[in-house]
């Protein structure tokens, strides 16, 4: 008998990604965790308990441990010690790393596409404006009447700076970070980011610093409000390491997003696409990452210091030893104020886009509108002593940042130029971007004009450290900032989905936020120009009613918010269908297709004119 | 947007995505180029918090506090051996002087050194092409940036230290130009330990083949980084062994 072997070679099936493919948020999750109670474990051993520094010690090493333990249990540290041992990445490796073929899971994975990684800055964003929000809630239910007891008054001060500080980080990545990663390469036509790598590191760092932040709450908090202003923070318990080691690590996510950002405009944009037919929210997001890299430094560096001043008996901001607390509101400052711009000129670019669009006409004098958003930028690293008008820091130079500050309505008033123009006379259509867009004109008018004041050396000896200068920093944030993020969001919500966020769910949305917001912080100004100081748990009777308005009127943005996260959670699947163009724009986000594919482009297309022609309308051939 | 009919093929242009060298060599560059300026603002930072200190010198304390010298406590004796702040004599102002500035020139030469080092392997690679010449370079510029760690510590255990009583415990405490010399000589030592993680990385790399005569761009980058560092080190050493005491 003759028998036929049919013999099999062993199939090795090489599907790349190596240990990436066991990794996801859930092994960050514990990885951070195991490397927290490691180096708690660790220190609390090894140094002496009977020195007033050693908790201090054991909570930063405990939360450098969570940050370790997180990156390594989400992939982030793979890449660093492959390339060590001089292992690089296979194309395939790269494609895992990519997302391809994963479906849903790769938005829970270190993911290196853009798109995944705008999604995920979305949801981190609601995730972070939500943590906020609740906080906010809180707060203004503690002040809905005279002498309430709703939260002990020391958690209540923890509230305060904790409810700041997530609303800064929120809203510094709330349109950078979606839509800085989900749509600026492809409008400039690159298949992703310079580095994909870099851009997942931001996102996840992002996600551990929040974990740090929130840990703030649960280990004992903060009683100096989101500056934490020193020496007072000397005195202040664990929750302070954590806020100072959440703020140093968030500092080294935006620096890696900020540098992907520029390297990427300036060096994959696709043949023809000049600095000059760049679509307006590129610049946005290139001038809001050059003046991120300009101001976070300082922030790093303040937070480094207060760490060392608690940790290691250093004397930065102790006066006993030689420190200044003035030292700390320069350095807090030199960061604070650029921050502001950092937040606002994405939202501003995001807006210019969205009028151009809706009213179907070319951005009004683009030159301008470029011009406005670098002289904000430039203008506003020149301002920061205006917070320390009434601290008695150099008096004689109190006229020349008054004057510096005051320039600053020149820029300012030019995006309304740009913004007014664009709209006049166009043919407006008045979908849920161009509603949100409205308000923010509006609110727009308020915060920038109550900050004239503000900027007046006279006025501020009266207003400094009263309500007066949260409903101003509040219309900025909020009434400005959050609209044009929201307005963002419903104008690339299609691109992102390929289905449109609801209109109806939307303008209640929007009605409930625009009245909440007028309520809460007009009603605001008045207690503010009526005396009624920042951050105190409680207040006099004579605040009863504007104090009960704003509470009102910030349950009705709470209720708005609801109302807009719904809509952005059922239309999701459910929403109505798009298309991939339904605004009918040419920037080149929009001639892909709904979703864009892995890598963006078959073929890398060649500009020949800018995106703001709109009598004919362009595909991708 | 208009978009020409005729898409063009960028071969080079793929998203990171296996690129040839010399085209994610060009953003490296530039990413390099933006991290050295962040990483310049953060000495600037450093550079005004030294002289800002300096220049305020709170209470007269930019070199002194009010304390015992430390380590030791008065007499030269143990914490134990007091058992409380009751028993301790009257504390005293303390005057500390300067940072020794052979030391932190050595740690700075040190440093000046190791770039040479990388700088020369880099030229080994692209100009001498010799592969070989490169490995030992790099891990010899490794080694002495090593070297420069260990003198970035003993730099740090010789921050005068001052033993500080408070209401609810005695520390050992630095003053204001203490303090400003941990947080320059700490930032110096972390930038040292960046650049072994590089230097051990390019030497393994090229050992490994990932590294070669026709693909050195990564030396370059590497080299640009550690230069920055050695710059920075000369800035630094400049301004704290010339400005420091208060006359």
């Amino acid at each position: 008998m003759t028998t036929t072997l049919e013999h099999k070679a062993p199939v090795i099936k090489h599907e790349g990604g190596g240990l990436a493919r066991h990794q996801n948020f859930l092994t960050g999750l514990i990885g951070g965790v195991a490397g927290a109670f490691i180096a708690w474990a660790i220190s609390h051993h090894l140094l002496a308990q009977d020195v007033r520094t050693t908790s201090d010690a054991v909570a930063v090493l405990t939360g450098c441990g969570w940050i370790v333990g997180f990156w390594f249990g989400i992939g982030a540290l793979n890449a660093p010690f492959a390339w060590l041992i001089g292992k690089d990445q296979t194309r395939k490796d790269q494609l895992y790393y990519a997302g391809e073929d994963q479906g849903t899971k790769r938005y829970w994975k270190y993911c290196t596409d853009h798109k995944v990684v705008g999604v995920q800055y979305i949801v981190m964003t609601m995730v972070l404006l939500g943590a906020g929000g609740i906080l906010a809630m809180a707060i203004r239910t503690e002040l809905i009447v005279p002498g309430n007891h709703f939260v002990d008054q020391q958690v209540y001060n923890g509230f305060i700076a904790v409810h700041g500080m997530l609303m800064i980080l929120a809203l510094i990545v709330a349109v950078a970070g979606p839509w800085g990663n989900f749509v600026v390469p492809i409008m400039c036509g690159a298949k992703d980011m310079a580095f994909p790598r870099l851009n997942a590191l931001s996102l996840w760092t992002l996600v551990g610093a929040a974990g740090l932040l929130l840990t703030t709450l649960a280990v004992g908090s903060l009683t100096m409000g989101w500056v934490v202003l020193a020496p007072i923070t000397d005195q202040a318990a664990v929750g302070m390491d954590f806020f100072a080691l959440a703020i140093l690590v968030f500092t080294v996510s935006t620096t890696v997003a900020g540098v992907n950002t520029i390297c990427t405009v300036f060096t994959m944009r696709t043949k023809g696409m000049t600095l000059e037919r760049l679509p307006i929210m590129v610049w946005g997001a290139i001038i809001a990452a050059a003046l991120g890299l300009y101001a976070f430094p300082y922030f790093s560096l303040v937070e480094a210091l207060q760490i060392l001043d608690r940790t290691f008996s250093t004397s930065f901001f102790i006066g006993n030893g030689g420190g200044t607390g003035w030292l700390q509101a320069n350095l807090f400052w030199l960061m604070g104020h650029p921050e502001v711009y950092v937040i606002l000129i994405p939202a501003v670019a995001a807006l210019f886009e969205i009028a151009a669009v809706m009213a179907r006409k070319p951005v009004f004098s683009y030159r301008t509108a470029v011009a406005g958003m670098v002289g904000l930028a430039g203008l506003s690293i020149l301002v920061w002593a205006h917070h320390m008008f009434t601290t008695g820091w150099a008096p004689t130079l109190g006229g020349p940042f008054m004057v510096t500050t005051e320039l600053i309505s020149i820029p300012t008033g030019l995006f309304f130029l740009v913004l007014i123009g664009t709209l006049w006379r166009g043919n407006i259509w008045m979908k849920l971007p161009t509603v949100w867009m409205f308000g923010f004109i509006a609110n727009f008018i308020i915060a920038g004009i109550t900050g004239i004041y503000l900027s007046d050396i006279p006025i501020d000896n009266q207003l400094h450290g009263t309500m007066f200068v949260t409903a101003h920093f509040h219309y900025v944030f909020v009434g400005s900032v959050l609209f044009g993020a929201i307005a963002a969001l419903a104008f690339w919500y299609p691109k992102v989905t390929g289905r449109f966020l609801d209109e109806k769910l939307g303008r209640i949305s929007f009605w409930l936020a625009f009245i909440g917001v007028q309520v809460t912080f007009l009603s605001m100004f008045i207690s503010g120009l009526r005396g009624m100081p920042r951050r105190y748990a409680s207040y006099s009777f004579i605040f009863e009613h504007t104090n009960f308005l704003t509470t009102i009127g910030a349950y009705m943005i709470m209720a708005g918010m609801l109302v807009l996260m719904a809509a952005v959670i059922y239309c999701w699947n459910h929403g109505e269908p798009s298309g991939s163009n339904p605004w009918h724009a040419n920037s080149l986000e929009w001639l892909v297709s709904t979703p864009p594919p892995l890598e963006n482009f078959d073929v890398l297309p060649v500009i020949t004119e800018d995106p703001y022609n709109f009598e004919k309308e362009m595909v991708l051939s | 947007m208009s978009i020409d009919t005729h898409s063009h093929h960028d071969a080079h242009a793929d998203g990171g995505h296996h690129e040839p060298p010399e085209v994610v060599d060009g953003r490296q560059r530039m990413s390099i180029w933006l991290f050295i300026a962040g990483d310049a603002l953060t000495l600037a930072a450093l550079v005004f918090t030294y002289l800002y200190l300096r220049g305020v010198n709170t209470s007269g304390h930019w070199m002194s506090m009010v304390g015992y010298p430390g380590p030791q406590l008065p007499g030269g004796h143990s914490w134990a051996y007091y058992s409380g702040l009751d028993s301790l004599p009257e504390p005293t102002t303390v005057v500390t002087g300067p940072l020794s500035a052979g030391l932190n020139w050595l740690g700075t030469a040190v440093t000046i050194i190791s770039a040479g080092f990388i700088w020369a392997a880099e030229r080994a690679l692209r100009v001498a092409k010799n592969k070989s010449a490169f490995t030992l370079l790099a891990a010899i510029g490794t080694l002495v940036a090593l070297a420069g760690i260990f003198i970035s510590f003993h730099q740090l255990a010789a921050v005068p230290q001052i033993l500080s009583v408070h209401a609810d415990n005695t520390v050992l405490a630095f003053t204001a130009y203490g303090s400003s010399m941990i947080i320059i000589i700490g930032s110096a030592a972390v930038h040292l330990m960046l650049l072994v993680f590089l230097g051990v990385g390019l030497t393994l790399r090229s050992i490994r083949g990932a590294i070669s005569v026709e693909n050195w761009y990564q030396s370059r980058l590497v080299r640009m980084f550690w230069v920055w560092v050695a710059i920075s080190a000369v800035a630094v050493s400049a301004l704290t062994t010339t400005i420091n005491t208060i006359h």
